[in-house]
């Protein structure tokens, strides 16, 4: 007896392509990277971004990718960079981030108050955020 | 630049690198090591009762990080 089988594909939905989404994404980080820090507008632009990006990502509007099972051995390794940035972070915050200890933040503050490169680390940041949202 | 400071540049891009480093040895077939966002994945499924704690949990401290760096 012959069987039927059937095939099936989740189509994505238009704005969930990366044709629209980074586009989108881009154009947020280019307005976000134009807003200086500590002003309301860059309070309330990150707020509302990132409050946007939380309410889809604890929403079941966007589709996500299947979550592992379980991890293998070899996720003890993702310890090591992450204790080793956690120790340099900690102990330069612990020593009043200086000059001579400057926490990581400090260090990119020279970095971001360039527009362009504000808006590029923007675009990470956001496009991290969808990358979390989806999974 | 003094010493120090070198030292603590150093140990955050030592710090960067293996994130670097590792996520490329996680991407080769049949490799042992999942991926970073496997890593996230897996801690965002956990949830007390159907409250999605890891899910929270991992937002949060992602958009506590782009406020940082972007508005303070």
């Amino acid at each position: 007896m012959e069987q039927s089988s059937e095939l099936t594909a989740e189509v994505p939905r238009a704005w969930d392509r990366p044709v629209v989404s980074i586009p989108v994404i881009a154009v947020l980080s280019l307005v976000g990277g134009q807003l200086p820090s500590f002003s309301t507008a860059a309070n309330l632009y990150t707020i509302g971004t990132g409050g946007a990006l939380i309410w889809f990502g604890l929403s079941r509007r966007v589709p996500r990718r299947p979550t592992p099972r379980r991890l293998g051995d070899g996720a003890v390794w993702w310890i090591v960079p992450v204790a080793m940035f956690t120790v340099v972070e900690g102990a330069t915050f612990a020593m009043g981030s200086t000059d001579d200890f400057p926490t990581f933040s400090k260090l990119a503050d020279p970095v971001l108050d360039g527009q362009v490169t504000r808006s590029a680390a923007y675009f990470g940041w956001l496009a991290a955020f969808w990358v979390l949202v989806r999974r | 630049m003094s010493a120090v400071r070198a030292a603590v540049i150093g140990g955050f891009v030592v710090a960067l690198a293996l994130f670097g480093v590792l996520e490329l040895l996680a991407r080769r077939p049949g490799s042992r090591i999942p991926t970073f966002g496997d890593v996230c994945a897996y801690v965002m499924q956990y949830e007390v009762g159907r409250v999605p704690v890891g899910r929270i949990g991992v937002f949060g401290f992602w958009w506590w990080v782009g406020w940082h760096f972007f508005a303070r």
